[in-house]
């Protein structure tokens, strides 16, 4: 009997977040306002939240194992949600922007600024995911399934915004302020936008599928279930199911919302904070005219980003309560220190490249953006050299 | 087009040119007028903004989007649209010379109200305001459009800018140093006009000085305008400005901080009232920086000091 009910806990754990998260959902949109904004962030930020967890969408541990096994079915997940969002992003921006040559940017779109502190920050951040075992998306629903080093890496990463706005003037005035911003449908229209990144994506496809090694474990996601929670909670769904399901929300928040970020509500607390230590300069030149994962003082306690993120962590409890794979543990001293140390390294990069792999690499990319490109170029190399090193530690 | 549609556009012409656009001023159309009047094919309508995204996010069906920053003001100079690039734009967005353009936006109206007023300077006729903007249509939960909308180019020309609509910074000495019989109203907080502060919370402080123009009134611009974010009744704000000694008898010269909020309260004045008004967009950003000028500042901020 007890044991019986022991094992039925989770589950309505589970089924009591949903809930509770429903609740709240109808509750913010009474919000004068704000409120249908705030309830959509809510909701999406939960959609986000157990697509994440369900697919274990974590750009460094799909890119582990790639290098590790050869086992590429993660990173495709990751080309088929740009591949999707490239589409799905033109089809938005065919709404928002009718004509795009004439020099204007479409609205709120994270399409950066181009300079060596891109590269910089990118690469910096790379690498603490490395460090650190995740990036600050996958830290987010790892909290969820009960990770304490994922709350080190994210204090880290406040630490590390911290860091990032106080060398933010001098990078800014060394070579932001003049860097290009380079958006593909300036010089292609959105016709050929379109097609070059569908190209070059399924190019990146066609190569992993080359180089990929089927690990000899049973498949992920096979369809045996016979009951509803099986089929979504008894196994991960496949990769490119869960980059799928990314791309729609992405396309979607932007519709209505925003591009989809996770840094912005970090990066505010930090910048919060610090303002109000007086440890940051009195102002932080240009940074609030950038679009991508914007920061602001903080006034009220329920932005838009924060609900989105409060919802994604709330979601991906719930969907590791409901499989199974909510495990809290503890980490060891190594392994704190890593988190941390990683967490301040994501933070810095995130800051001076306007955004992490969600703000800057997804929303840019799906966006058309040169900003996007080159943060996955200069992020997978900070990964690489990251993995490598840990790599020969181990050895 | 089918007979229905056919009969029921001439319906909505007839509608729009029988029924009162506004109960109380023709400068001014009810959202219910607006929505009985999309398909219309005389009435063009414009968002101006001051949020980006705002109009992209869902716009009044069949509107454009115009943007202050760039479209309403001249990039290089400090001034207003330039009249080539303002008639092109017109153009662009399907405005033509017997065009009803409604005007609407985010803030209360007040960048629609900066666009009224350049309208104007420009000669173009049958401009209106949609009382109430953004706020009420969304409070009343009429549908919205998310695609922008690519119009028929319009073939309006504009006349050459009348300068009796804009004060310059001359004008506003003139009045301070009582050259001019020119009534000044202030439309801003009572706090930026008293010297308290040098710009409203969270907008940064332009000036090196606060206060305001000598002998101006204070009549802050959030006075004229109901809960819902429409104008009171004429009879009110007429009474309202009358309490504060402007009742039309002199020129009046409005202004605020940039120029924008004091578009609103021109609009009221001359559009509402009828007044003889001038909207000075150099505003306390002109005005409070200007060597040599007399300012009044009953607070006696002192800028910069510790």
């Amino acid at each position: 009997m007890t044991v019986a009910l022991r094992a039925r806990l989770p589950g309505a754990a589970a089924v009591l977040i949903g809930a509770a998260l429903a609740l709240a959902g109808f509750s913010l949109s009474e919000v004068p306002g704000d409120g249908r904004i705030l309830a959509f962030s809510l909701a999406s930020g939960a959609l986000f939240g157990l697509v994440l967890q369900r697919s274990r969408f974590c750009f460094y541990c799909v890119t582990r194992d790639y290098l590790q096994v050869r086992d590429a079915r993660g990173l495709l997940g990751i080309v088929t949600a740009l591949a999707l969002g490239t589409i799905g992003y033109h089809a938005v921006f065919g709404a928002f922007l009718p004509v795009p040559q004439g020099g204007q940017l479409p609205a709120g779109a994270h399409i950066g600024p181009v300079s060596w502190v891109l590269v910089l920050g990118a690469a910096v951040f790379g690498l603490g995911m490395a460090v650190s075992g995740s990036c600050i998306s996958a830290h987010l629903y790892r909290l969820g399934e009960g990770s304490l080093a994922s709350v080190l890496a994210l204090l880290g990463a406040v630490a590390g915004f911290g860091l990032g706005f106080a060398s933010w003037n001098f990078l800014y005035l060394q070579a932001i302020q003049a860097a290009p911003v380079w958006w593909l449908p300036h010089y292609l229209g959105y016709g050929g936008s379109l097609l070059l990144q569908v190209a070059v994506l399924a190019a990146v496809a066609a190569w992993l599928l080359r180089r990929h090694r089927q690990p000899g474990t049973a498949a992920a996601g096979s369809m045996r279930s016979r009951r509803l929670s099986e089929m979504f909670f008894d196994a991960r769904w496949p990769g490119f199911a869960g980059g799928a399901l990314v791309a729609g929300i992405g396309v979607l928040a932007y519709l209505r919302v925003a591009p989809l970020g996770v840094t912005a509500e970090l990066g505010s607390l930090a910048r919060t904070l610090g303002a109000a230590q007086g440890w940051l300069p009195a102002r932080l030149e240009g940074l609030d005219t950038f679009a991508g994962c914007a920061t602001a003082v903080k006034e009220t306690l329920l932005s838009r980003n924060g609900v989105f993120v409060g919802g994604l962590v709330l979601a991906s409890l719930a969907s590791a309560l409901a499989a199974g794979e909510f495990r809290p543990r503890l980490p060891s001293a190594g392994q704190a220190v890593r988190a941390v140390l990683g967490g301040v390294l994501m933070g810095w990069g995130a800051l001076v490249a306007l955004g992490c792999t969600v703000g800057t690499l997804l929303s840019g990319i799906m966006a058309a953006a040169g900003s996007g490109w080159v943060f996955a170029l200069a992020c997978g190399g900070g990964l690489w050299v990251g993995w490598r090193l840990l790599a020969s530690r181990a050895d | 087009m089918s007979l229905r549609t056919l009969f029921a556009a001439a319906l909505a012409a007839l509608a729009a040119a029988v029924a009162p656009a506004h109960a109380d001023s023709p400068h001014l159309v009810s959202t219910e007028w607006l929505e009985k009047n999309l398909s219309n094919p005389k009435v063009r309508v414009i968002e101006v903004s001051v949020n980006p995204g705002v109009y992209e996010r869902g716009h009044i069906p069949g509107a454009v989007n115009v943007r202050w920053h760039s479209d309403l003001v001249d990039r290089v100079e400090r001034d207003i649209a330039k009249p080539e690039h303002f008639q092109a734009l017109l153009r662009q967005s399907g405005v033509s010379q017997d065009s009803i353009t409604v005007l609407y936006g985010d803030n209360n109206n007040w960048f629609a109200a900066w666009g009224a007023w350049v309208f104007d300077i420009y000669g173009i006729d049958n401009v209106k305001l949609l009382d109430g903007g953004r706020k009420k249509w969304e409070a009343e939960g009429r549908r919205l459009a998310a695609a922008a909308t690519v119009p028929a180019p319009g073939n309006v020309s504009i006349r050459p800018a009348n300068t009796a609509l804009r004060a310059r910074l001359a004008d506003v000495v003139a009045a301070a140093r009582k050259e001019a019989n020119v009534a000044l109203v202030d439309i801003r907080s009572a706090d930026e006009f008293n010297g308290k502060v040098f710009a409203p919370p969270g907008v940064p402080e332009l000036a090196v000085r606060a206060g305001h123009v000598p002998g101006a009134v204070n009549v802050t611009w959030s006075r004229l305008v109901a809960e819902d974010g429409t104008f009171k009744p004429v009879a009110e704000i007429r009474k309202l400005y009358a309490d504060a000694g402007i009742d039309g008898r002199k020129p009046i010269i409005t202004y605020c901080r940039i120029g924008e909020r004091s578009s609103h309260s021109w609009f009221a004045l001359r559009k509402l009232l009828g007044y003889d008004v001038r909207n000075y967009d150099g505003s306390w950003t002109e005005y409070g920086n200007t060597v040599g000028v007399p300012i009044s500042n009953p607070a006696g901020t002192v800028w910069g000091s510790t």
